[in-house]
């Protein structure tokens, strides 16, 4: 109990301090306008609303700042998306697909401002809701996480490449998996950590360091939508918003068990490492479908439906950062540009991070979910209005803060190559239907798997027993290798013809 | 009579613009830029930006402090800095860690190329779990004694400070253990907390919140002098071995430099600012809230100290097999 109350107190002071700083509200409010910009306009997504922000104030803010405006950004972001869902039926970012379902319809039939009065709600709710999770978990988490060491480490970020790899892909799981095995071999690049030997650097200075995590984000993340939105311009219909927007909280009391369960399954989903928000809209959606009384009318316009994703994918983001601050693996391709920021700050996430960062974040969280809700109800009308500018416009803006930004982080020409070299990979491997989060995913968790794998068999003088003798990696273990045979034809007929025996 | 008056305007106006000109040619006249070579946030980085703010309240212009990182440790930034003008105006703000960008093959000058003014270092310190068998570094000497090179220690990476402090206690104590590299002093530290190693050496600055929270037990001081930390005093490591002194102390150096080839009137203007600076009051508070002792090196006596770090850590990374370029090529002697 006591520990609990040093808690609240601890946020509380984090909470004041912020509110009473002016300088906060400058970045507040900017940081989740860009936020929501970003997520209305099709083509830019979360990710790269938080990347390009990691380029921006990265290193030259104080962390304190930056963190307001990431995490603003962030939240924002992910609103933002559920404008054109609704209103186009084109998801602003791939969070808010599922928002499209019964967003869309809902405007067609003339309740356009409803919906989104309802999801500027929710998205809140959802918001909070995450983040009350962020503060209660990242403290469990903390107090398991000293029995977490290299080989735990080592078996959790197969997990997160893995798993990033099997829910991003969009038809072949192989082809997630590959992609996450490329990002891996990417991080082997530069200094050896343990034996500071050079790796794959070709005598090439500039290689010594590896390949540096903002370029690498921004190539992968942003080159390819850019130049997939400028080869294909997708012009919508807008429809006209009818009605006002207003949080409602009538229907919002009356849904109040639906956002609460897709609340707590985006908290679940973010919580699992490089799985995002549109995966936790999507299961959200699914499972509001099975259990909702209104389920058969989802997809045809229902008020549950359009909740159940748009919850999600907000809740989702607290979830994100609970394995983002304790274990240094972050739980969303978002969450990886701000894994990024703090590592350009010298803020090492992981068990012996500063407990104050933890409590100035979920303070910020609480704040950027404000004015989240307050800008989307007050200023909707000039996020509809910015949705009308056309890509051919905005990408080529969007394409020279992105070159600024990886410039600027390490102030190298060089980083402008890679972020265009790993752009036009990762355009190619975009056609080719490869998804891209699970190799920017290994590029980051890649190394932490080198590193702890090989410390692993180091400190136990090469027994590859220390995977099976320690719980916690005999658990973890066992995770990855039921999510890879998971993916084995042979093993997969088998347990179909099991389940039908059974029946 | 018109025509007069113009002369004596332009002769005014002459005079005067000379008198400007001879005072603008006076050290400093415009802002100075420190690029730190580490990432913003990190030790290198907080001293700068606390002794630049201290030394701009001596000098008649403004310090800004940017960051220049990456490289091979930090050599992008001095890379930076050497191709600015040696007028003085650009600094570097470094640490020990850079004296190894030679030898690793991030350029090619050794580290007189600098002119150091040395702010201050963190002592480092020998600290075992909370939950360890051992109480005192005897005990801990003793076991590794007895099963030499099986006792895991972490240090950062092969080659750094914590690395090379290790080996000196290996080396004064006669002890053997099992040195396990981890990226960084937190890293470390956190595998001690986990049981993964048994002891870790890094620095009283990085390890101070640990051993307050009663997560790490310190053993002893690799310094000549104990410390008061958490209500216990951590002794030195030169009163249990007698030899150690011969090895140690090997001390973190962090500060900035100046082109060693500026002026002798830039490195006095910077020196007497920086002396005003070290002697203030703003220093000693920050230095014992966050456990640094004050250097106050600079010039000559500072290069010394760098020239033993350089020497030391050159030839460490050889014998680790670890430096590409051969220390002896690059003009270092051996210590």
């Amino acid at each position: 109990m006591d520990f609990v109350l040093s808690q609240l107190v601890g946020f509380g002071g984090a909470f004041v301090a912020l509110v009473v700083d002016p300088l906060t509200y400058v970045y507040l409010v900017t940081s989740v306008f860009l936020g929501i910009t970003f997520g209305a306009l099709p083509g830019l997504t979360a990710t790269l609303a938080v990347t390009i922000l990691t380029g921006f104030f990265g290193n030259k803010i104080p962390l304190d700042y930056s963190l307001i405006a990431l995490l603003g950004a962030y939240v924002g972001a992910i609103y933002g998306g559920s404008y054109p869902s609704i209103l186009l039926n084109i998801p602003g970012t791939a969070a808010s697909a599922a928002t499209a379902m019964d967003g869309h319809p809902l405007a067609k039939a003339g309740r356009g401002g409803e919906a989104l009065g309802l999801t500027t709600t929710a998205s809140f709710i959802g918001t909070l809701i995450g983040t009350v999770a962020l503060l209660i978990f990242v403290w469990v988490l903390l107090l398991v996480s000293k029995n977490i060491a290299s080989p735990e480490k080592a078996l959790l970020a197969l997990f997160g490449i893995l798993l990033s790899g099997t829910l991003m892909s969009e038809d072949l799981v192989i082809k997630g998996w590959i992609a996450g095995l490329i990002g891996l071999a990417m991080a082997m690049v530069g200094m050896d950590p343990l034996l500071s030997e050079p790796r794959y650097t070709f005598g090439w200075s500039y290689m010594l360091s590896g390949f540096q995590v903002v370029p690498v984000l921004m190539g992968a993340f942003a080159v390819p939508q850019i130049i997939e939105g400028l080869r294909h311009v997708e012009a919508g219909k807008m429809i006209a918003l009818q009605g006002r927007i207003l949080p409602n909280l009538a229907a919002v009391r009356r849904h109040l068990p639906t956002i609460t369960r897709s609340g707590v399954i985006g908290t679940g989903v973010g919580a699992l490492p490089g799985v995002g928000e549109d995966v936790a809209g999507w299961v959200s959606y699914g499972v509001g479908k099975t259990v909702s009384p209104d389920g058969k009318n989802f997809g045809k316009g229902s008020l549950e439906g359009l909740l159940s994703s748009e919850t999600a994918n907000n809740a989702c983001i607290g979830g994100a950062l609970i394995p983002l601050l304790v274990l240094g693996i972050p739980g969303s391709p978002p969450a990886a540009a701000l894994m990024g920021a703090f590592k350009i700050n010298n803020v090492i996430p992981g068990p012996t991070i500063d407990p104050n960062i933890i409590l100035r974040v979920v303070a910020i969280m609480v704040l950027a979910s404000f004015t989240m809700w307050i800008l989307g109800l007050f200023t909707a009308r000039i996020f509809i209005k910015i949705l009308r500018i056309p890509q051919t416009v905005f990408l080529p803006v969007v394409m020279v803060l992105t070159a600024i930004g990886s410039f600027s982080v390490g102030g190298g020409i060089n980083d402008l190559y890679l972020m265009l070299g790993v752009g036009v990979v990762a355009y190619f491997m975009n056609l080719m239907k490869y998804p891209i989060a699970p190799l920017v995913i290994g590029v980051i968790l890649g190394g932490l798997f080198d590193e702890t794998f090989r410390r692993s068999l180091f400190l136990s003088d090469g027994d590859l027993g220390v995977f099976v003798s320690r719980p916690g990696a005999a658990i973890l273990l066992t995770l990855n290798v039921a999510l890879i045979s998971a993916q084995i034809p042979a093993l997969r007929r088998a347990f179909a013809n099991l389940r039908r025996k059974e029946a | 009579m018109e025509l007069k008056f113009a002369k004596l305007m332009s002769v005014a106006a002459v005079v005067t613009g000379l008198a400007g000109g001879a005072l603008a040619q006076d050290y400093p006249y415009r802002d100075i830029t420190t690029a730190v070579v580490w990432g913003a946030g990190g030790g290198t980085d907080t001293i700068n930006r606390m002794i630049m703010a201290e030394m701009e309240k001596h000098l008649p212009v403004s310090i800004n402090v940017t960051n220049q990182t990456g490289g091979v440790a930090g050599s992008n930034g001095m890379v930076y800095v050497m191709n600015q003008p040696d007028d003085g105006y650009t600094l570097v703000g470094l640490s020990e860690s850079n004296v190894t960008a030679a030898v690793q093959g991030g350029w090619d000058k050794k580290f007189d190329y600098w002119y150091p003014f040395i702010v201050g270092g963190s002592p480092d310190l020998i600290s075992v779990p909370a939950n360890s068998p051992y109480a005192t570094l005897e005990e801990l000497v003793d076991a590794a004694k007895a099963a030499p090179g099986t006792i895991p220690a972490a240090a950062s990476g092969a080659g750094s400070i914590h690395h090379l402090n290790l080996l000196a206690i290996q080396n004064g104590s006669g002890a053997e253990f099992k040195f396990v590299p981890y990226k960084g002093s937190a890293p470390g530290q956190e595998a001690a907390i986990a049981g993964e190693v048994a002891l870790v050496v890094t620095s009283l600055a990085e390890q101070a919140a640990l051993i307050e929270g009663g997560q790490l037990k310190p053993l002893a001081m690799l310094t000549p002098d104990s410390v008061e930390i958490a209500g216990m005093t951590v002794p030195s490591a030169f009163d249990s071995y007698d030899g150690l002194d011969k090895y140690l102390p090997l001390k973190q150096a962090i500060g900035f430099a100046v082109h060693n080839s500026a002026s002798d009137d830039i490195k006095a203007k910077l020196g007497a600012a920086f002396e005003k600076a070290i002697a203030g009051e703003a220093v000693a508070e920050w230095a014992a809230a966050n456990n640094y002792d004050v250097g106050g090196q600079y010039g000559e006596e500072a290069s010394k100290i760098f020239a033993t770090l350089e020497a030391n850590f050159a030839y460490t990374l050889q014998e680790l097999g670890a430096a590409t370029v051969d220390p002896a090529s690059l003009g270092i002697e051996k210590p």
